[in-house]
């Protein structure tokens, strides 16, 4: 895209009228991610991701709040739809996962989906239009959470020399051993965390930036510098903002379910007998 | 704690336990490899033959765990 405006911009511009652009094309890039803060509380300045954060997460508890206040035998209207939300978080989640044992964990598996697929659409909702999750503080927080839950439950459960003892792989000659168990305890305990975080984060920023691309392509060759040349590649532009948005929906919600998922993986596996 | 049966469910789990262990392994052995370098001093022989090694073990424990089993 850059290269068409470069070139673009270095033809010189045809007589009276505008055919080549004259001003550059700006592909967006970090800036979009930096935010100044809106106003001060105290020392801490608060930027648009949190008050974004702090109204979805109101309007989470108010959709529940509303679904589960007065819950009826035979549900209607909101709660019946929670129900089906709680319902796949139980059935696909945490028993297909986990087991029965897994009901315990229903209320962190629905908080953390629910609370993520919002963060998540943000993105795509008008005047938002930022995903909550692409700023890394929050993915990393939501994994922080599951990591110590799997760890208190993995302790709870075998107590702190069987957490450790469990997590070595059976059935590998003796001899690798020592070369596989720093491995497996690295990968575990260090790098699990965080690839569990950096999925959600990185899937939401790549989305974030290719949904401004385009829509900034548009603005560019259709509304800031419209030239007859460049009008086919706002147009391209327009189209590539409406098939990624809804590219971008699809990919919220899997990501969501994706970190539930794993979350519920992850205890489950605490959970386990050991060998 | 093993995660067998349990990874098995779901393939994106399986893929991501991989490059988790290829991850570990070139972070430990090539981490001890970098150790054993600035001790020496013998520039970077260990740090290079750690993460190749590191690497090779990780695609071990993750073939063992996921393909056996």
């Amino acid at each position: 895209m850059t290269a068409i405006a470069l070139a673009a911009g270095v033809l010189p511009a045809g007589a009276g009228t505008r055919v080549f652009a004259a001003e550059e094309f700006h592909a967006p890039g970090l800036g979009l991610f930096k935010w100044e803060p809106l106003f001060n509380i105290g020392p801490i300045g608060v930027t648009k991701p949190m008050v974004l954060a702090v109204i979805l997460s109101g309007l989470l508890i108010a959709i529940f709040w509303a679904a589960f206040r007065r819950p009826q035998i035979v549900p209607q209207g909101i709660q019946n739809v929670a129900e089906l939300g709680y319902l796949f978080i139980r059935d696909d989640i945490a028993r297909n996962i986990i087991g029965k044992k897994g009901d315990k964990y229903v209320p962190l598996l629905f908080s953390l989906f629910f609370f993520i697929w919002f963060f998540n659409l943000s993105s795509v909702i008008p005047f938002a239009q930022f995903p909550v999750t692409s700023r890394f503080g929050y993915p990393a927080v939501l994994a922080a959470i599951v990591y110590v839950t799997w760890v208190g439950v993995g302790i709870r459960t075998h107590g702190l020399g069987g957490f450790f003892r469990a997590q070595i792989p059976t059935g590998l000659p003796k001899a690798i051993y020592p070369l596989i168990i720093p491995i497996e305890y690295a990968s575990n305990l260090i790098v699990r965390p965080f690839t569990h975080s950096v999925r959600l984060f990185a899937n939401m920023f790549a989305g974030h930036l290719l949904i401004a691309l385009f829509a900034i392509t548009t603005w560019h060759f259709i509304v800031q510098n419209p030239t007859v040349l460049g009008f086919g590649v706002g147009i391209i532009g327009a189209v590539m903002t409406v098939v990624m948005t809804a590219f971008e929906l699809l990919i919220q919600a899997l990501q969501a379910f994706i970190f539930t998922l794993l979350a519920a993986s992850y205890i489950g596996g605490a959970l386990e007998e050991s060998h | 704690m093993s995660q067998d049966g349990q990874d098995h469910h779901d393939p994106q789990n399986v893929a991501w336990s991989i490059v988790s262990y290829l991850l570990s392994g070139i972070l430990v052995w090539g981490g001890v490899g970098w150790l054993l370098d600035w001790w020496l001093g013998s520039g970077a022989v260990f740090t290079v033959i750690g993460i190749l090694g590191g690497c090779g073990l990780g695609i071990y424990l993750g073939y063992m765990r996921f393909t056996r089993s």
